[in-house]
Order: structure tokens, then C-alpha cells, then sequence
């Protein structure tokens, strides 16, 4: 049912959406687990439960919000919307309740879209889509898969879009994958990485920073080199045949390596030795000051030391 | 391949070890069919009740001690308080207590622009707050609110006088509160998050003398400010947590996003920020100057002992500042640098055999 797109519309994801969906799944998880353990009044779930037995997962729906400029489509936000499993739909006026909220909050975001749980897509998923298609045109849909598989290597995320083909004479909307990247803002991409893994939560001494510093663009730098190399080893195979010649990818290659060095022009170099003197500036500024202080408490050391021999009419030419 | 990945796994986990993140992990019992790391996640109404019943927090001002924050809740007060630019912005957070420690489990924002001068801004919030909270918990956000954030851009993670007594009445009527700052400009210049958890004491209550627990870098317009109210509250340790789903999701996220990290340019990002830092530390130093000029010849007849101590000390503190400011555009320098060397490489004589460039981002 899904082929590959070629609306040519590139896609923006932010992480914060990925966790938003990912913690309203394992909440509705948590949730429904446990009431169904318990007699206490249970909470409302999306999707069904089962009965006795550990209920199915939930799938959880919801809708992505963020901006649309020209080609590009960037996906800033979600939230969480109410499903009816009866009737199959998405109710409409908690959607716009919902999105009332949000206006408020983010003015220029707008409704892309919608979100869901699952490992494919459904039937029934062509029908909401087309029920929001009277808010954007264009919707799109995003899959998340939350069975976690630790030998994947790639998000179980996927975004669609609806196309129109013609199949057996009927035109018909099927939805086809896109690609997308991963877009933050430094400050997103700095949370992430402090949740995710490796910084320290207080600074510690400098050393420690430092170091924290460096091995986040380490590890980075691991991973080029890592991609780099499996690059290199598939271009071997290629030349010795053991793979067959595949035009297209050579040509990205070679574009690719076409675009080093990044930048190498003079005013380049004169900007960026600017902006190193800048920083040896401001780090000689910084030691005059650590000397100046020290110098300092020197003084009034020394001026305690010798306060008692020199009290009458005294040397006042230490300052 | 192999020896990357488990050395990076070592590494990994040692940090968290360090940095306390905990994956929540706490065995239940077996009856439950709930995954155990996700416990957190379920909202116990009837714990709930009780809690609210007990009320432990009025025997002890100091009684809540931890805050532990969800990764969906840090994230979104980060993105919230960095696109507010430098307008302070404000938000609620929800979630739940657990003894002495105050689970923060989301945070959603508040449509009004926290002024440092309107106490008032969360009389206005209510109304979305009401409906916010409604609305949610059909879709499975049971908890209640259970404290507030705001931003401070730009000048550090502390409570200014308006936010220690809007806190103070938080803490008469809406216990258990909770009040969150986050700082995003610093948190952009410093590449770690810049976030405190703050509670007041009650009015009059004199709390055992601690020290200033971590020192930070204050505008000379905000320090006043700062000193006359510090001693009215306290912080609290924060930890962060994340579900299984969540790690996982994350693990691979970086798969992705190293190309950001590489890319990033921290003095690109916080030029105007270490402009202002830069001029905050001159005036310091003037005022400073200023200071020791005077008393010198002063100090210098009488035990001068008493007098030294606040110059000293300022001196000090400034020569603190300025070490950190430098440290952080150092770092922001070695980014530059080891950029240029692996991207412009023709350049130097002695490139390495597989020298090469970024893999553009693909899905294939």
C-alpha cells in the first residue's frame, strides 16, 4: 500500500515530538495495565482493551502541529486527541478545543497533520485522514512503531502523505512513505543529549566540562567516521565487482566528495582567524584578571604581615 | 563496528551512573502485568488521595528534597523558554509525589508573558489552565498540577523577589508546589541545561545555616535583587527519568542527530549573550575598583580584617566569571577548529588517508 513518495515536499521532524508520542503511548499503556488489574474505576482508553488477558497495547492517536513554508513542511508539536473505536473517527470538537489551546500558545503553528501508534498502516486510518482533510488540505500521518526491537537501527517512525492513483480504473488515495530529517533547535538538541546520555547535569570543575564537551563531539565524530567507512568498504566491492554497479549512488558519492574542502576562500580564513584572536583575546583578558586578583590578595597579605612593624607613619606606597 | 558500539555502551552507562539518570527500574511485584519500568507512569488515584490527606509537607518546611523531571516535561519547558527569546515566559508542570519527592511528569505552557513586574499573570492563566487540565485528562493526563516555570533569559536560575512571593502563596494554597526556572540563553552558551527547583520557606521560618549551594554568575542589575531574597528558599536535587520506550527512541535519535551536534556553533549561537557578559564583568570591575580605591587608605589604619573580606571576595567572584565566560568560548573555539580540520582538510599537508566529508542525510 505504501510506495515511495515523490511529492518532492521534504519533511522536518523535531524530537520533542517523538517523545510527546512516545510518552502518551506508554502512559495509555501504563494506564490501561493497571486498571485492568485493579477494580478502581478505570481510566478512559483510546482504542480497545481486552479483557482478562494482558489487553493489546492501545493505539493512541493524536495531532502534529508546526509550520508549513514553501516545499518545506516542519513538524514543531503534538498533542494527544480523543478516538471514538466505535465509530472510527476522531472527535472533532475536542480537536479544535485542543488546537484553540495551543493557538494561544504557539500562534504560528497550524494543524499538519496526525499522529499514531502502530506497526502498519490500516483501512481505517484512510478515514480519519480524510476527515482532517478538511483542516489542511495535505494532511500527513505519523507512524510510530513502539515495539522495541534492539537490533533496529533506524526511528521506527515513518510519515506519510496521500497520494491520488489510479488503481484498477478508480482513482483512489493511498498514502506512500516520505522521508524525513531530524530537525532541533540547539537548545532542543542539548536536552535531548542531556536525557539521552552523556553530559553532566551540574558543572562540575572545568576538567570535567571539558571533558563532557569533548566527548559529545567524539562520539559524533565516531559515528562519520563509522559511515565514512562503510561508505568506503561498499565502493571496494564495487570496484571489485562483488556488487553491482549502481550509477546513481556513484554519483552521490562523487558529489559528495566534490563539496571538500567546505569552504576555502581568503576572506574565509581572515574571518576565522579573526574570530580565533577573538577567543585568545578574551582568554588573555581572563588571566590578567586571575592575576590581577591574585596580585591582589598578595598584596593585602603582605600588607597583614607587615601591619605591626610599620604601624607608625608607615610605607602607604604598597597600593 | 562492535568495539565502537560496546565502548560507547560502557561509556554510556558509566556517565549515567554519574549523572544519576535512572531508566525507571523499580521491581514490583510479580502480579503485575504493568512493565515494571514504566511503573511511573501510572496514576494512582488512590495513593493520590491519601497523600493529599496526609499533608507530610506541613511538619517539615524542608520537607520535599528531590524533584525528579520526566524527559517529555524537561524538553518541552527547554523549547518553551528558548522560543520566548528573551521575554520571560512561564508554564505549569503536572504530576505527582512520591515521600519527599516531587514527580514532574509534564509541563505545558501558559499563554501570558511573565513580566517580572505582574504577579498577577497566573490570575489571568487560570482560565486556560482549568480548561487545559480538563481537556487532558480525557486523553489519560491524570495528574494534577504540581508546580510552575518560567525563564529567566539570559541571568541565571534563581527566584526573584515577584517569584518568592508568588511561590509563597503557591505554597499556602496549592501544596504540594513545585517552581521551576530555566535559563535557555545560558543553557545554549554552556551546552548543558541550565535549571533549578526551587521551594520557599514559610514566612519568618530562619533556616539552618547552609551555604550558597552552587555559585552563578549574576547581572549587576540583578544582583541586589538575588541577595535579599536568597535566603527564603531552598533548592532541591533534580534527577531526570525516562520510560523504556523513550531510551529507545532516543538511542536511536542519535543515529540522527550527531550531524547536528557536529554542526552546532556555540559562539555562533551566544555572540550577544558573551557581549552582555563581557560588559556585566567590566561594570563589576569598575564597581569594584571603585570600592577598593575608597576603603584602601581606610583599611589600611584600622583592623582592616572585616573590610577585606567583601573586596576580596568580589574580586574573586569576578575573576570566576570571567574564567567561565572564557571557558565556554574555548570550547566554542575547539568546535570551530576541529570543524575546520576535518572539513578543510586540503589545506594541511599531513591530512589523513580517509579524510572526508558529511554524508548528507539520506534515507536510503
Amino acid at each position: 500500500m505504501a510506495s515511495s513518495s515523490s511529492s518532492g515536499i521534504t519533511f522536518k521532524l523535531h524530537p520533542l515530538v517523538i517523545v510527546n508520542i512516545s510518552d502518551h503511548y506508554t502512559r495509555l499503556k501504563a494506564q490501561t495495565l493497571h486498571s485492568g488489574e485493579s477494580s478502581s474505576s478505570a481510566a478512559p482508553s483510546n482504542g480497545g482493551a481486552a479483557g482478562s488477558a494482558p489487553p493489546a497495547p492501545p493505539r493512541v492517536f493524536g495531532c502534529v502541529i508546526g509550520v508549513q513554508r514553501g516545499r518545506t513542511v516542519e513538524i514543531f508539536n503534538s498533542f494527544e486527541l480523543l478516538f471514538d473505536p466505535d465509530t472510527h473517527t476522531l472527535d472533532r470538537a475536542f480537536l479544535e478545543k485542543k488546537q484553540e489551546l495551543y493557538k494561544k500558545v504557539f500562534p504560528t503553528f497550524y494543524i499538519l497533520g496526525w499522529y499514531s501508534t502502530g506497526s502498519d498502516v490500516e483501512e481505517s486510518d484512510m478515514l480519519i485522514h480524510r476527515s482532517l482533510m478538511d483542516i489542511n488540505e495535505n494532511p500527513i500521518y505519523v507512524l510510530l512503531n513502539p515495539a522495541i526491537i534492539h537490533s533496529q537501527k533506524d526511528l521506527p517512525i515513518s510519515i506519510y502523505e496521500t497520494e491520488l492513483h489510479v488503481i484498477d480504473g478508480n482513482p483512489q488515495l493511498i498514502f506512500v512513505k516520505s522521508s524525513y530529517n531530524i530537525e532541533t533547535v540547539e537548545a532542543e538538541r542539548i536536552s535531548v543529549d542531556h536525557v539521552a546520555h552523556l553530559k553532566p547535569s551540574d558543572g562540575g570543575s572545568a576538567a570535567t566540562q571539558l571533558a563532557a564537551h569533548l566527548t559529545g563531539i567524539h562520539s559524533a565524530i565516531k559515528m562519520l567516521n563509522s559511515r565514512v567507512r562503510i561508505l568506503h568498504q561498499y565502493l571496494g566491492a564495487m570496484q571489485r565487482g562483488e556488487v553491482p554497479l549502481d550509477n546513481s549512488l556513484l554519483r552521490q558519492v562523487l558529489s559528495l566528495l566534490r563539496r571538500l574542502p567546505a569552504i576555502e576562500s581568503e576572506k574565509f580564513q581572515d574571518e576565522f582567524l579573526m574570530e580565533f584572536n577573538d577567543t585568545l583575546l578574551m582568554t588573555y583578558l581572563a588571566m590578567f584578571t586571575n592575576c590581577t586578583g591574585t596580585m591582589n590578595d598578595v598584596v593585602d597579605k603582605f600588607n597583614v604581615a607587615y601591619d605591626r612593624h610599620s604601624r607608625r607613619g608607615g610605607r602607604t606606597a604598597f597600593i | 563496528m562492535e568495539a565502537t558500539s560496546s565502548s560507547s555502551t560502557m561509556a554510556r552507562q558509566r556517565w549515567e551512573l554519574e549523572n544519576e539518570i535512572v531508566t525507571t527500574d523499580d521491581p514490583i511485584a510479580a502480579s503485575s502485568a504493568v512493565n515494571s519500568p514504566d511503573r511511573i507512569y501510572c496514576y494512582d488515584e488512590a495513593a493520590n488521595a491519601r497523600t493529599q490527606q496526609e499533608k507530610a509537607w506541613t511538619t517539615d518546611p524542608h520537607y520535599f528534597k528531590k524533584v525528579k523531571i520526566s524527559a517529555l516535561a524537561l524538553l518541552k519547558m527547554v523549547v518553551h523558554a528558548r522560543s520566548g527569546g528573551t521575554i520571560e515566559v512561564m508554564g505549569l508542570m503536572q504530576g505527582k509525589t512520591d515521600g519527599d519527592t516531587i514527580i514532574v511528569m509534564d509541563a505545558f505552557a501558559l499563554p501570558v508573558e511573565g513580566t517580572e513586574t505582574r504577579v498577577n499573570a497566573q490570575a489571568d492563566a487560570y482560565e486556560y489552565m482549568v480548561e487545559y487540565s480538563t481537556i487532558n485528562k480525557q486523553v489519560g493526563r491524570l495528574e494534577n498540577v504540581v508546580g510552575w516555570y518560567h525563564s529567566h533569559p539570559g541571568y541565571g536560575c534563581w527566584l526573584s523577589g515577584i517569584d518568592v512571593s508568588t511561590q509563597m502563596l503557591n505554597q499556602q494554597f496549592q501544596e504540594p508546589f513545585l517552581a521551576v526556572v530555566i535559563d535557555p540563553t545560558r543553557t545554549v552558551s554552556a551546552g548543558k541545561v541550565e535549571i533549578g527547583a526551587f521551594r520557599t520557606y514559610p514566612q519568618g521560618y530562619k533556616p539552618p545555616d547552609e551555604p550558597v549551594s552552587e555559585y552563578q554568575t549574576i547581572p549587576l542589575n540583578k544582583i541586589e535583587d538575588f541577595g535579599v531574597h536568597c535566603k527564603q528558599y531552598y533548592a532541591l536535587d533534580i534527577t531526570y527519568f525516562k520510560s523504556a520506550l523513550d531510551s529507545h527512541l532516543l538511542d536511536l535519535l542519535w543515529n540522527k542527530y550527531w550531524v547536528n551536534t557536529l554542526s552546532s556553533s556555540p559562539i555562533l549561537a551566544s555572540r550577544d549573550y558573551v557581549a552582555g557578559q563581557i560588559f556585566d564583568l567590566a561594570d563589576k570591575l569598575e564597581q569594584a575598583e571603585n570600592q577598593m580605591a575608597s576603603s584602601r587608605y581606610g583599611s589600611y589604619m584600622s583592623s582592616s580584617q572585616r573590610k577585606k573580606e567583601p573586596e576580596e571576595s568580589q574580586l574573586t567572584k569576578i575573576t570566576r566569571d570571567s574564567s567561565k565566560i572564557t571557558a565556554e568560548q574555548v570550547h566554542g573555539l575547539m568546535s570551530q577548529v576541529i570543524k575546520d580540520i576535518l572539513f578543510n582538510s586540503n589545506r594541511y599537508h599531513q591530512c589523513m588517508p580517509d579524510s572526508s566529508g558529511p554524508e548528507p542525510m539520506v534515507e536510503a
